[in-house]
């Protein structure tokens, strides 16, 4: 109970709570806006969170994701361009419903059930991190080695590309975070005479350059989307308590698929809704009416997406493994903030997990005021040229990344970081492997070289242990998954024609 | 930019190769068997692995087929993208000579220009934001950004 109180006692001060309302505001803007994605809005943030508590810190993350990822709707709905990449699932049939005439109801069904999908995530966190956190307890570095390349493994599998780029892009993940003395013998690696890269390089710099800055190189090559036309709306929230008893077993399992997805390391929100989306359309009693403006699909995958948001906490929290790429940047600042991932943050400071579980619940209540006030001033926030955003959120790229370490050379990673990010995305490269490579990759190494240190050099003691080798073959198959799918493509392919 | 899978495949191959090479050089931790060497030695010969797979054209068929491209094309063409960072290597060298706000009103001007913006909105943009900017991060964060040919007002 101490811990409890005591957890509420830190939200409940004053700079956490200017943070949650700021930070809220700024992901429902961010959010809204077509392009900024909620990964991007996370990004931008992280420079202004060295200067807070680490409460406020965690809560300014928590807030503007969870925010940014429902705002993401109204775009979507409203002009059929998903402002995030876990809108664009259902950014057809939320349109859809626009154009019959019930805006109102897709926006309102966005925001409800984005934040019922919050709220129950934040309970499977609740449930789930202590739970695990007993058995996390019991784990040596090698089922932590396994543990991180199984994180990697998953996030290549999830990418919506060959998973042959994505593994390649998980290495050159790996390999910048080679760069720099930080590695277990302390010796520089990869600096080529540079001071400035003997540090290493942070995830921030990284991370911006490739979310951020490769998306304002983006926006340079493509025309300006279309403009909102002015519209007043009615009631948005007035409809959903019956679609919320209509469809209540689809909701239920877009939260238990959200849940699920969210705390497999490496897939994150986007997943989650395609995932569920696709499901509420096999499982539904009227398949025929997805896509014409049906709110079945908008239900499931609205609170999957937000579900997923929260328990991708859990193998960050517990193992310090991203669950997504919001995660990743979150870890970050975890461990800026003093509060390192692992187990023992459940029993040596119960009080800031307390804190952190409220937050969750706080940031998806005032979602619902907020949202409603978001939407009312959509047709203003979206009408804002892009000519005018995009300039803007290049100088927060440059004073962000400065910030992060008063240093003018992040500035110039961020740059080289943009180039890399845009040249990646346009041949195929998911640019989220690349990033998680980065924030993993001296976790990883450490774990793999500390393994290798105490077993002599002798790599049989990784599948010795039970949960080691039931990790490592885990890992292997997710490795070895993308040659067999080919050979059996090509192999069934051969007997078609054979056949034919 | 878009390019052929056999030349970034073939790019992969190399830096895996170099990958290896240099990771083979490192010095050894005397006393121990693992060293500095052993991670980047096996990332290279990974990137290598999927190098010369990507080249060879496998797992191609995973890949969503590639999107035309809509509606009107922008002004400046495809050269437009090296614009944002361009203007980051700006920022960092003549944000110290220059100072922030001057090096921030050009960037966002230049950007809000190559971007379309007429010049009626890219010129109140680019006084505006680098003046908010500088509030949030010079006065309530604290970053200590120059003050060059024009200082902040506060």
């Amino acid at each position: 109970m101490e811990p409890l109180l005591e957890g509420f006692r830190l939200v409940m001060a004053t700079d956490v709570l200017i943070a949650i309302f700021a930070s809220a505001v700024y992901g429902l803007v961010v959010g809204s806006l077509p392009g900024l994605s909620a990964t991007m809005a996370t990004a931008l943030l992280v420079p202004v969170t060295f200067w807070l508590s680490p409460i406020a810190a965690i809560a300014t993350i928590i807030t503007a994701s969870a925010m940014a990822i429902f705002s993401g709707d109204i775009p979507g709905a409203l002009l059929r361009i998903p402002g995030t990449p876990a809108s664009a699932a259902y950014t057809d049939e939320a349109y859809a419903m626009t154009r019959k005439g019930q805006a109102e109801l897709a926006l309102g069904a966005g925001l409800w059930f984005s934040a019922i999908g919050g709220i129950v995530g934040t309970i499977s966190l609740m449930l789930l991190a202590p739970a695990l956190a007993e058995v996390a307890l019991s784990f040596s570095t090698y089922e932590y080695f396994w543990l991180a390349l199984l994180g990697l493994m998953c996030a290549t599998l999830v990418a919506r590309s060959s998973p042959i780029k994505a593994i390649a892009s998980m290495l050159l993940g790996l390999l910048i975070a080679c760069i720099g003395m930080e590695n277990p013998a302390g010796t520089p690696r990869f600096t080529f005479g540079i001071p400035d890269l003997l540090g290493g390089i942070e995830p921030i710099p990284a991370l911006v350059g490739v979310f951020a800055v490769s998306e304002v190189m983006r926006a340079m090559a493509s025309a300006e989307p279309p403009k909102l036309p002015k519209r007043k709306f009615g009631s948005i929230l007035a409809n959903q308590w019956g679609l919320t008893k209509k469809y209540q077993w689809p909701m239920w399992r877009g939260n238990f698929v959200g849940i699920i997805i969210g705390v497999l390391p490496g897939a994150g929100a986007d997943m989650a809704a395609w995932v569920s989306y696709a499901m509420s359309k096999k499982f539904s009693k009227e398949p025929e009416k997805f896509g014409t403006g049906h709110p079945e699909g908008l239900v499931e995958a609205g609170a999957s997406n937000n579900a997923s948001l929260a328990s991708g906490w859990v193998p960050s929290l517990l193992f310090g493994i991203p669950g997504d790429t919001i995660t990743a940047i979150a870890i970050g600042v975890l461990y800026m903030k003093g509060l390192n991932p692992g187990p023992t943050l459940f029993t040596e400071r119960a009080s800031s997990m307390y804190a952190l579980y409220i937050i969750f619940i706080l940031a998806n209540l005032i979602m619902i005021p907020l949202g409603i006030i978001m939407i009312r001033l959509a047709s203003t926030v979206l009408r804002a040229p892009r000519s005018a955003v995009m300039p803007v959120i290049l100088l927060l790229c440059a004073v962000g990344s400065f910030a992060t370490g008063n240093n003018l050379f992040a500035v110039l990673l961020v740059g080289v970081f943009g180039i890399l990010g845009f040249v990646m995305e346009k041949n195929g490269y998911p640019v989220a492997a690349l990033v998680l490579g980065i924030v993993m990759g001296s976790m990883l190494e450490q774990n793999f070289v500390t393994s290798l240190i105490k077993s002599d050099g002798d790599v049989l003691p990784f599948f010795e242990r039970p949960v080691s080798s039931f990790l490592a073959a885990l890992s292997i198959s997710a490795l070895l998954w993308p040659l067999a799918a080919w050979i059996w493509m090509r192999v069934s392919r051969s007997r078609r024609r054979v056949a034919g | 930019m878009l390019v052929t899978d056999r030349i970034t495949g073939g790019g992969l191959m190399a830096l895996g190769a170099a990958a290896a090479w240099f990771g083979s050089r490192l010095p050894a931790v005397p006393g121990q068997d693992v060293g500095p060497a052993a991670f980047p030695m096996v990332i290279g010969f990974g990137l290598m692995g999927c190098g010369a797979l990507i080249a060879l054209g496998i797992g191609q068929s995973f890949e969503p087929p590639e999107e035309a491209e809509e509606g009107p094309k922008p002004r400046l063409g495809a050269s437009g993208v090296l614009i944002p960072p361009a203007l980051l290597l700006f920022y960092a060298l003549a944000s110290e000579p220059l100072g922030f706000l001057l090096t921030a009103a050009i960037m966002v001007l230049v950007a809000g220009l190559a971007l379309g913006s007429r010049l009626a909105i890219a010129i109140p943009v680019a006084v505006v934001a680098p003046l908010l900017v500088h509030l949030a991060f010079y006065k309530l964060l604290r970053v200590p950004l120059p003050e060059g040919l024009i200082p902040a007002p506060w």
